[in-house]
Formats: structure tokens, C-alpha cells, sequence
């Protein structure tokens, strides 16, 4: 043990402050730098024989790694929940200002208002333009709700291409650290800063789409989607991929089957090539990404279905009429003769029978020309307790027969064409099964078709009959596609004449408008999330529209609910992981002056030995 | 969203400064607009009720804006009704009362009341309310009447009330005797016969009653009916006597009552009982002859012309089938090539009422349509225009007698009799439309007063509380941003000496 083995220890205290003092340095440099990780020098002491000294053996990064993990779940619930909220809140103003003159309820209040002033005044014109104006208006209305809804469907897709661009990215950092710090057991500073960059590379990644991180060894870390499957194992990272699909119209809808899907999946690839449909596996349950599917998806497909089913049923109420048939016999038998020729694709015939055991059957016969659409479901029709035939017409009456003969010859009903366009239905000879009615609800095409109703709104330039086909209902995107008949445009006067010597004062026309408008109480669509597929909504189209806004501005609530409550939990999981993770000013600067001390009294030894060696070299 | 502070620390207290300025700013915004919120969600679970009530308001109000278009066209009708009603009393009591004073042209005052009395009805007929013409049923856009000219003298080929009367007259007087056939089927018997069975024109034989001794008295019997007085071999005493009782084509009566006078020269009614009953039969022959001739020119003359105006006011018009006029025997259907149609406005099945109806309430419906052609307006113009119609030559003796006949007639039909709908009728339709438009805007105003309370306790705010929750929310954030800033400055920075050097 000598003077100068004491000069060393202390030159090695020296640096070891220094090293201690640049980490201190550095933690208040970066306080305010996102993802950065408060860090500590880890001191040792060594000794060579019988001299000692000390150096630093780590910089450690200070974090709780379950609070990180929880962090990170909450993240993308917060995300997910934060998204979804601010989409309802502009899905909101589809629906228009309590209040205001523009809500979709005051529009439609409009046109009934119209309607009723017309009937007092049939032969107005300046009543017959009024009603026009306000049926355009409320067509115009639909038409930029249903806009509105596409275009925030186009702005969630486009959001997902976006996302899954950062997820790429984001994978692929993540991998590239992994590389670079494989193999390297070392903790130094480098180290720490390349681990605070893959930290807020997963930070990113679990804001994006659910995740679950698993650290492993050598400074690696492996992601894994919520549901388990491998996104990024050490330097290899799987890539998404997803095809934008521009701007969204009402018929494009997402399906599982890639050959009904009209719009984009998000597909995981993973690097041996292989690849999986994450959206269809379901394999993306939280993050942003997930409230951009479930939008595009769900609830945006689901809010146009609400106003599809609006403009539809108000179109039919107008348009269509159902006629009784006329009672037949034909020896024992009895039954009921419809007229089937202006049955239109939609259109449809209604018959109850009761049958042996002195069951009441309800059958909904509708045309459907389109061969890939049949058979039909029963919940082509919101009636829970019928059963939907769908038959093709375009083989004519005998083919009708039949294909009804094929699909209904086992209740025990007879169908027959005894001329021309009547289609028969008769009971069994045996009289065991009742048929009780039988009728046809066909939709009128022409303004003087001869009642009073009308093809007031149009789809397109088509009259609206809800045809079904392959590609689905024509009630879909309906609301978008929903105009004033261009007709009534030019000839106000039919709003009142249905036929051609009907007296401009009468007001038949106008009172059967307002009567179904305000008055018709249809089944709903429980496609529509409004009312139940066993007891569906029925009520009048205002109370239809009442409904619709206030499921709407349910969701809205809870939705932003969902929010306010995820914000505490991530912000408080923040807190608990800063308290840790986050550099205190306070405890560094407390730091610093025991440092400063260390390397104060480190000094002094040196000074002392100086001294001693001054004092020895003086003898 | 959550916050994170610059470095991604996150501050709980910033955090809940900017909930707190979020709030603020709603309520500024609440206080601005009066409104609870701008989005159906900030209504809560009480939207689908904001909804509905804003349906009912809004028919609520529309129910009202009927309510005053048709109270206008209602008010407009019964203005015309009670002219129209004060026309034809002014021309009944002219018409009871009138002496008989033809200018040189045949015209009397009473016709002269009549023709202003038919131009003026005939114009407040044509009256248009704000949607059309208020007595053309649900024909709004068409004319409700023709013009007095047109109605009384025709439009080019269609004929007009004038020449209606005139074939009419014709018909009903055949040669003279009202389309009676006298004749003596035997000495001395005296028959009195229509000449057609079925025929609608002339007198119609509805009774006879004798006194005469000896006579046999038979009928009305046959077809065509027919009554026999046969004097027998006797002659009948002084002051005996026989009366006819025909019925006339508007359904009044008349009857002719003949004595036997012993007296050469009868007078008036009166017939000359001769050597033989055979020569007394000849002269009561004379007599109906001359009397029935004399009833034909003044009492069927009259009735004839009220008859032609039930037919050419009736829908469609009845003109005489012929010519030739005086033989004809049944009536046939006018159209509108050759008959002026004097109700030009709609006409159907339904009652006149039902041609306008408006919805002035959810349950309530009122009919208020008008034709112009109901029973209490076409009376009154049928029996204007039928007076306005007949002109009178100052020459002919019966003139007095026909005027008189005719004036008494027209006032008679001028009174409603029971049962037949009369002007006031349709006034009192329109009144109790009136009187229901009147209960429902009492009742829409009460309506509309609580649903817009309780819709603006849904939608809207109180702007007290809106105050006093921005005063305690002030106070929140002021006190948090002070806290903050003493927050920040506890930092062992602010402490440490500066090192000294």
C-alpha cells in the first residue's frame, strides 16, 4: 500500500463521479424528451490485490415493466376509445342541431307540414310548389346524410391505410433495434438510448393496434398481436398490408368472403410469405385501427341502414298499394285469385292460411328476378312470424306456378293460373287447411295510375320497390340515391290529380300523402339495430326517425362515456409509470451535490497525497 | 383524449385545467344559444322525446295554418250566403206584394227586382277565394255560374230559360185547353180527358164533385184518365153545381166550379139549364171549354213557367222532347250542345260538403265545400230567374191574372217549406265548421304552450343555473392554475444556492 496506489484510487473515484455526473447531466438534459427513460450509474468497487478502486459497471434504465405492459393495454383502449368517440361526435351531425331548422326531423316535419297545407288547398299551385320544394329538400337531406356517412367511412379507411403504414414502420424499427442490440450484453448509454427507441417504436405500435410485448433475452423483445399471433421475433418483422379503397359508396360493404368484399382488409404478411386476414380472424380488438374497422364496418354501415330504411319506407308508404284478391272455388276447394301482372321485383303477394293442426301461417311471396338471390331468408321482410318465397317472374305465370307449386306444394295450398295474370291458390280438396286471405301490394309507377298513390320519389330515375338481388336490396344506399320524381317537377298539378278528370280542389291525392306519412305504422328493419328481430320497431316514420336519433345519440353518450373513463385509467397508469420511469429535477439535483461532494473529497485525497509526497520528497 | 406534458410527463392538474376550460366553454355556449346542446347525444335519453315533440309542434302549427286559410275562405262563403239570402227575401216580399205594372216593353217592377236580384246572386256565386272559386265544388278553377245573360237568353245554340218556358208552355197548353180533350160521348154527357196517358205536360185530372140532381158523376178513371158527367134525362136545379179539381205541373191545384143558372145569359162559372137535358149539356160543354181555356191561359201559363224552371235549373236541364212542342207527350235530357248548363262548377256523388275538407287537428276534420247548385242557393236563383224570365203583353186580358198566378207561386217556393235544405241550413254547415276551428285553436294554444315547455326543459337551459355553474367553475379553475403554478415553483432548483464562485 503506497501513496501513489492511493493517488490511483482516487483518480478512479474521480472518474467514476464523472461518468456519474455526465448521467446526471444527462437525465436533466433530456427531462423533457418523449420516451426517454430516467437513468442511473451503477457504481462498483474492484480490487487488484490490495489496492482498490471503483468504476461504473451500468447505466441502468429505472422502469416498472409491468406498469409499462399495462400502460400499453390501456393505450390502445384509449385509442381505440378516443377514435370512436370523435367519429360519433361528427356521426352526430348527420342528425342536425336540437332545434335548429336543418335537423333531419325538421325537414321531414316540413314536408308533412307542406302536405297538410296542400290538402287544404289543393288547387294552389304555390301549396303544389311548396310540397315539391319541401319533398326536395328532404330528399337533399338524405341524399348529404348519406354523404356525410360515406365520407367518414372513406376517412376511416383512409385512416387505416395510414395506421398500417406506421404499424409497418413501427414493426420494422423495432426489429432493426432488436439487430443492433443482439448479442451485446453491454448496458451502456448507447444501449439505453436505442432501448428508449424501440420503447416508444411499441409505445406507437400499442396506440395503433392491440399488442402484447414479451421481453426476451439479450436486450431482445418480441410483439405478438392481442390474439397471439408473431409481428416482430428478434430482427424479423411481419408487415401489414392494406388496399384503400377511395372514396366509399353505401353499397361497397366489407365481407369475409374476399369474393363478396368490395372493400380493402388489413392482411398480415408475414417474412417466410405466408399471409392472414387479420380482419377477418378478428385479430384486431383494440387501437385506432380497430375503431377504423369497427366504423367502416359496423356502425357507420349500420347508421346509413337506419336512414336507408327511412327513405324506403316513406317511398313505399307513397308508392305502393295493396290490393285484396277475389275469392274462388273451384269444387270443394276455395281460395283466393291476385292479379300478379303489375307485380314488380319487390313487390309482393301476402297470403294467411290456417293449416290442419289449426295453425295460422303468414307466406310473403316476392318477386326476385335475380336467380343469385334466391332462395330468400325469412328476414327479408322485418314481419318476424312469416315465411318469404322468393320467386323469379320472368318465365311467366306458369313458371310462377310452378316454382310456388315446388317451394309451398307441402303446405297443402294449391297454386294455379287459371288466365292470363291471375295466379289461383286454392285449399286441399279435402278441405283440411283454410286459406283466409290472400293480397298484392304493388308499387304504383305512374303519377295517374289510377289511385291515389304515387311514385312521389324516385330511385334515381326508377321508381323504388325494393327489389332484391344478388348484390343485395336495392333499399341499400337508398337515402343517397333518393329524389323528388322529375315528373311531379314539371307537372305540380298531379300532386292532386290522380286521374286525368279529377277536380283541381280535390284533395284525395294530398289526404292519402298525409295520412301515410303521418299516419302508417310499418315494420322496421331490425337490420337497422332499431328494435328486435322477434318484436320489430313498428311505428310511424316520425316516431321511426325519433328513435334513430336517439339510438344514435345513445351511442354517442356512451361512446364518449367509454372515453372519459379510459383517459383516467391511462392517465393514471402514466402517472404510476413516471414516477418511475420519469426524471425527478429534485432527485437529480440532490444527485448532483452528493456527486459534487464525491468529487470534492476524491480531490482532497489527491491534494493530500500531493502533500505527503511534497512533505517526503522535502525530508 | 389523454395529455402528456411536453416531454410526455403527464400532469394530472393540466389535465384537469383544460376539462375545466372545456366546460367553459360549453357553458358559454349554452348561455349563447339557450340550447342544452348542439348534438341529439348531449340531450340524453330524452332525444327520441325532443323528436316527438318537435313532430307535434310542427303539426300543431300546421293544423293552425289550416285552420286560418280555411277560417278566411269560410268567413269569404258566409259573406256571400247571407247576400245571396237577402236577395231572395227582398224578392219574395216584392213578389207578394207587387201591383201588376208592365212598361211599354211587358216589364214590371217585379221582374225588375228579379233581374237585379239574379244579376247580383249570380255574380256573389262567382266570388274566388284564395284557392279558387268558392261554389264550383272541388272544381275550383271553374266558373260556379253562367251569367244572366247566357241563362235567360241562351249562348248561340244552347237555349236559354226563356225559350225552356216557351217550349214549355207550348207543351202544357197544347191547343189550348191544357192538353185536355172535352167531348159529349153521348147527348147528354159532358167528358173531360187528358189526352196522353203518362204525358208530364198539361192539367192533370185529380177530382171532381157534383151537385147536380139527376146527374151521374164518374172518374177520374181510365187511361187516359177520364171524367164523365152524365145529366141524364132531367135537367139539374138552379144553384147546383160541378167542380173539376186539376193538378198543375209545378204541383199546385186549381179547380172550376160551374153552377146552373137559369138565367140566359151566364155569367162567369156559370152554364144555362136549357129546354132538354141534352141542350143543358151543350151548354155546361161550352162553359168547361171556356173555363178550362181561361185556367189554361193564367194558372197553368204560371205554372208552366215554374215547371220549365225546376227543369232547366235541374242537372242535367229537361227539355220538352219536340218540336213540335204542343203534341209533345215526354221529356228528354238537355245537353250541353243545345241547353245552357247554368252551374258551371263541379258536380259528382259526394255532397257538396265533403268536396272541401281540412284536417284541423289529429282527429278533426271539417267539410266546408260549396255548390253553387244545393237546393238553398237554386232556389233562390231559379225563382229569380224564372220571374226575370216572363214578360207580359199589356194587350192580353189574362196578363193580371197570369201575373198574379205566377208572383204567388214564386213566393211560395221563395219560403222553404220544411224539410228541403234552405240557404240558412248551409249558413248554419259552415258556422258549426266555424265554431269547430274556433274550439281547436283554444285547445292547439294550450297544446302548443306545454309542449314547448316541456321541450324547452329538454333542449333548453336555465340561464341562472348556466350563471351560477360558470361562477363555480370559474372559481375551480382559478384556484387549479394557482395551484399549478405553486406547483411548479416547489422545485429544489429554486432553493439551492447559487455555487458560489
Amino acid at each position: 500500500m503506497s501513496l501513489i496506489q492511493a493517488l490511483a484510487t482516487s483518480l478512479s473515484g474521480l472518474n467514476a463521479t464523472q461518468t456519474s455526473l455526465a448521467v446526471v447531466a444527462g437525465n436533466v438534459a433530456s427531462a423533457q424528451t418523449p420516451g426517454y427513460v430516467d437513468r442511473t450509474a451503477v457504481q462498483v468497487a474492484t480490487t487488484t490485490g490490495d489496492s482498490e478502486s471503483v468504476r461504473i459497471a451500468s447505466i441502468n434504465r429505472l422502469l416498472d415493466q409491468f406498469v409499462q405492459q399495462q400502460l400499453r393495454t390501456e393505450t390502445s383502449g384509449g385509442a381505440y376509445a378516443d377514435l370512436r368517440a370523435g367519429f360519433f361526435q361528427q356521426l352526430q351531425q348527420v342528425y342536425g342541431q336540437p332545434g335548429s331548422d336543418s335537423r333531419l326531423d325538421a325537414v321531414f316535419n316540413k314536408f308533412t307540414t307542406a302536405v297538410q297545407a296542400l290538402a287544404t288547398s289543393p288547387s294552389s299551385t304555390s301549396a303544389q310548389g311548396a310540397t315539391i320544394n319541401a319533398a326536395q329538400a328532404l330528399a337533399q337531406q338524405l341524399n348529404s346524410a348519406t354523404a356525410s356517412i360515406q365520407a367518414l367511412r372513406t376517412r376511416a379507411d383512409q385512416g387505416i391505410a395510414g395506421d398500417v403504414q406506421q404499424v409497418n414502420e413501427a414493426l420494422k424499427q423495432i426489429a432493426t433495434i432488436n439487430e443492433k442490440l443482439a448479442g451485446d450484453n453491454t448496458n451502456d448509454g448507447a444501449a439505453a438510448a436505442l432501448a428508449d427507441q424501440r420503447d416508444q417504436a411499441i409505445d406507437q405500435l400499442a396506440k395503433l393496434m392491440d399488442i402484447h410485448v414479451v421481453p426476451g433475452s439479450g436486450n431482445q423483445v418480441s410483439v405478438f398481436t392481442g390474439s397471439g399471433t408473431s409481428l416482430v421475433t428478434g430482427n424479423q418483422a411481419a408487415q401489414l398490408a392494406f388496399t384503400s379503397s377511395g372514396n366509399i359508396a353505401a353499397t361497397q360493404q366489407w365481407n369475409a368472403k374476399p369474393s363478396k368484399s368490395t372493400l380493402g382488409t388489413v392482411t398480415l404478411q408475414f417474412p417466410d410469405g405466408s399471409s392472414t386476414d387479420l380482419v377477418a380472424n378478428k385479430a384486431i380488438r383494440s387501437g385506432e385501427i380497430a375503431a377504423y374497422l369497427d366504423m367502416r364496418d359496423n356502425v357507420l354501415v349500420q347508421a346509413q341502414s337506419q336512414i336507408d330504411e327511412f327513405a324506403a319506407q316513406m317511398s313505399r308508404a307513397l308508392s305502393d298499394t295493396t290490393t285484396p284478391g277475389s275469392a274462388a272455388a273451384v269444387g270443394p276447394q276455395s281460395g283466393f285469385d291476385v292479379d300478379i301482372g303489375g307485380v314488380l321485383p319487390g313487390n309482393s303477394i301476402h297470403i294467411t292460411y290456417t293449416d290442419a293442426g289449426n295453425v295460422a301461417h303468414n307466406l310473403t311471396i316476392i318477386r326476385c328476378d335475380d336467380p343469385t338471390a334466391l332462395p330468400l331468408s325469412n328476414s327479408v321482410t322485418p314481419d318476424p312470424t312469416d315465411t318469404v318465397v322468393g320467386v323469379n317472374f320472368t318465365g311467366g305465370p306458369a313458371s310462377v306456378v310452378a316454382q310456388l307449386t315446388a317451394a309451398l306444394g307441402a303446405t297443402g295450398l294449391q297454386f294455379s293460373n287459371p288466365a292470363g295474370t291471375t295466379l289461383r291458390v286454392l285449399n286441399d280438396v279435402a278441405n283440411t287447411i283454410t286459406v283466409n286471405n290472400a293480397s298484392t301490394t304493388t308499387t304504383a309507377t305512374s303519377l295517374t295510375a289510377g289511385g291515389p298513390a304515387l311514385p312521389l320519389f324516385l330511385d334515381g330515375a326508377a321508381p323504388f320497390t325494393g327489389a332484391i338481388t344478388g348484390a343485395g336490396p336495392e333499399s341499400t344506399g337508398f337515402a343517397g340515391r333518393i329524389t323528388v320524381n322529375s315528373a311531379l317537377l314539371a307537372n305540380p298539378t298531379a300532386l292532386v290529380a290522380y286521374q286525368p278528370s279529377t277536380p283541381i280542389g280535390d284533395s284525395t291525392r294530398p289526404n292519402f300523402i298525409y295520412n301515410q306519412l303521418v299516419n302508417a305504422s310499418p315494420l322496421y328493419s331490425p337490420a337497422t339495430g332499431i328494435g328486435g328481430a322477434t318484436a320489430p320497431f313498428q311505428g310511424t316514420l316520425s316516431a321511426y326517425l325519433g328513435a334513430v336519433v336517439s339510438a344514435q345519440g345513445q351511442a354517442a353518450t356512451t361512446a364518449q362515456n367509454l372515453q372519459s373513463g379510459q383517459d383516467i385509467v391511462v392517465n393514471a397508469l402514466k402517472t404510476r409509470f413516471d414516477e418511475t420511469a420519469g426524471v425527478n429535477i429534485d432527485t437529480e439535483l440532490s444527485h448532483l451535490l452528493t456527486l459534487q461532494n464525491a468529487y470534492g473529497a476524491n480531490a482532497r485525497v489527491m491534494t493530500t497525497v500531493k502533500q505527503m509526497l511534497d512533505t517526503l520528497l522535502q525530508l | 383524449m389523454a395529455i402528456s406534458g411536453i416531454g410526455g410527463n403527464v400532469s394530472p392538474l393540466l389535465q384537469s385545467v383544460l376539462t375545466i376550460d372545456k366546460q367553459l366553454q360549453d357553458l358559454q355556449r349554452q348561455l349563447g344559444t339557450g340550447q342544452k346542446s348542439d348534438t341529439y347525444s348531449g340531450l340524453g335519453s330524452q332525444s327520441s322525446v325532443a323528436v316527438g315533440l318537435g313532430a307535434q309542434l310542427d303539426a300543431t302549427a300546421s293544423y293552425d295554418n289550416t285552420i286560418s286559410i280555411v277560417g278566411t275562405t269560410i268567413d269569404l262563403a258566409q259573406t256571400v250566403l247571407s247576400q245571396v239570402a237577402k236577395s231572395g227575401s227582398a224578392l219574395k216580399s216584392s213578389a207578394a206584394q207587387a201591383p201588376f205594372d208592365p212598361d211599354n216593353s211587358g216589364v214590371t217592377t217585379v221582374q225588375r227586382t228579379a233581374q237585379g236580384a239574379l244579376d247580383t246572386v249570380l255574380a256573389e256565386l262567382n266570388t274566388q277565394g284564395t284557392n279558387g272559386y268558392l261554389f264550383s265544388g272541388s272544381g275550383l278553377n271553374q266558373q260556379s255560374v253562367d251569367t244572366s245573360s247566357h241563362i235567360l237568353n241562351g249562348n248561340g245554340s244552347q237555349a236559354g230559360l226563356i225559350q225552356v218556358i216557351a217550349e214549355r208552355r207550348q207543351a202544357d197548353l197544347g191547343s189550348g185547353l191544357g192538353r185536355l180533350v172535352i167531348s159529349a160521348p153521348t147527348p147528354t154527357s159532358v167528358a173531360v180527358s187528358e189526352d196522353v196517358a203518362g204525358s208530364p205536360f198539361g192539367f192533370k185530372l185529380a177530382g171532381v164533385s157534383s151537385s147536380l140532381t139527376g146527374a151521374t158523376v164518374t172518374g177520374p178513371a181510365g187511361s187516359p184518365s177520364s171524367i164523365s158527367v152524365d145529366l141524364g134525362p132531367g135537367n139539374p136545379n138552379a144553384g147546383d153545381s160541378l167542380t173539376y179539381k186539376f193538378s198543375l205541373p209545378d204541383g199546385s191545384s186549381e179547380t172550376l166550379t160551374l153552377q146552373a143558372t137559369n138565367s140566359t145569359t151566364p155569367g162567369p162559372g156559370q152554364f144555362t139549364i136549357g129546354a132538354t137535358s141534352v141542350v143543358t149539356a151543350a151548354n155546361l160543354n161550352a162553359a168547361i171549354t171556356t173555363g178550362v181555356g181561361q185556367l189554361a191561359q193564367t194558372s197553368l201559363s204560371a205554372a208552366s213557367a215554374m215547371a220549365a224552371g225546376n227543369d232547366f235549373f235541374g242537372n242535367p236541364p229537361q227539355r220538352v222532347a219536340g218540336p213540335p212542342f204542343a203534341t209533345a207527350t215526354a221529356q228528354v235530357a238537355g245537353t250541353a250542345a243545345n241547353t245552357v248548363f247554368w252551374y258551371t262548377g263541379q258536380n259528382g256523388p259526394q255532397p257538396a260538403r265533403s268536396t272541401a275538407v281540412a284536417r284541423i287537428d289529429p282527429s278533426i276534420v271539417v267539410s266546408y265545400g260549396l255548390r253553387a247548385n244545393e237546393q238553398g242557393v237554386r232556389a233562390i236563383v231559379q225563382n229569380a230567374a224564372v220571374l226575370a224570365a216572363t214578360s207580359y203583353a199589356a194587350s192580353n186580358p189574362n196578363a193580371p191574372a197570369s201575373y198574379i198566378a205566377l208572383n204567388q207561386r214564386a213566393d211560395i217556393a221563395l219560403a222553404v217549406p220544411p224539410g228541403v235544405q234552405s240557404i240558412q241550413n248551409i249558413e248554419e254547415d259552415l258556422a258549426s265548421a266555424k265554431a269547430a276551428m274556433s274550439d281547436a285553436t283554444g285547445r292547439h294554444r294550450q297544446t302548443n304552450l306545454t309542449l314547448t315547455n316541456m321541450l324547452q326543459q329538454i333542449e333548453g337551459v336555465s340561464n341562472d343555473q348556466v350563471a351560477a355553474q360558470l361562477l363555480s367553475l370559474q372559481t375551480t379553475l382559478s384556484a387549479s392554475l394557482s395551484t399549478t403554478a405553486r406547483l411548479a415553483q416547489t422545485s429544489l432548483l429554486n432553493y439551492l444556492a447559487p455555487v458560489a464562485g
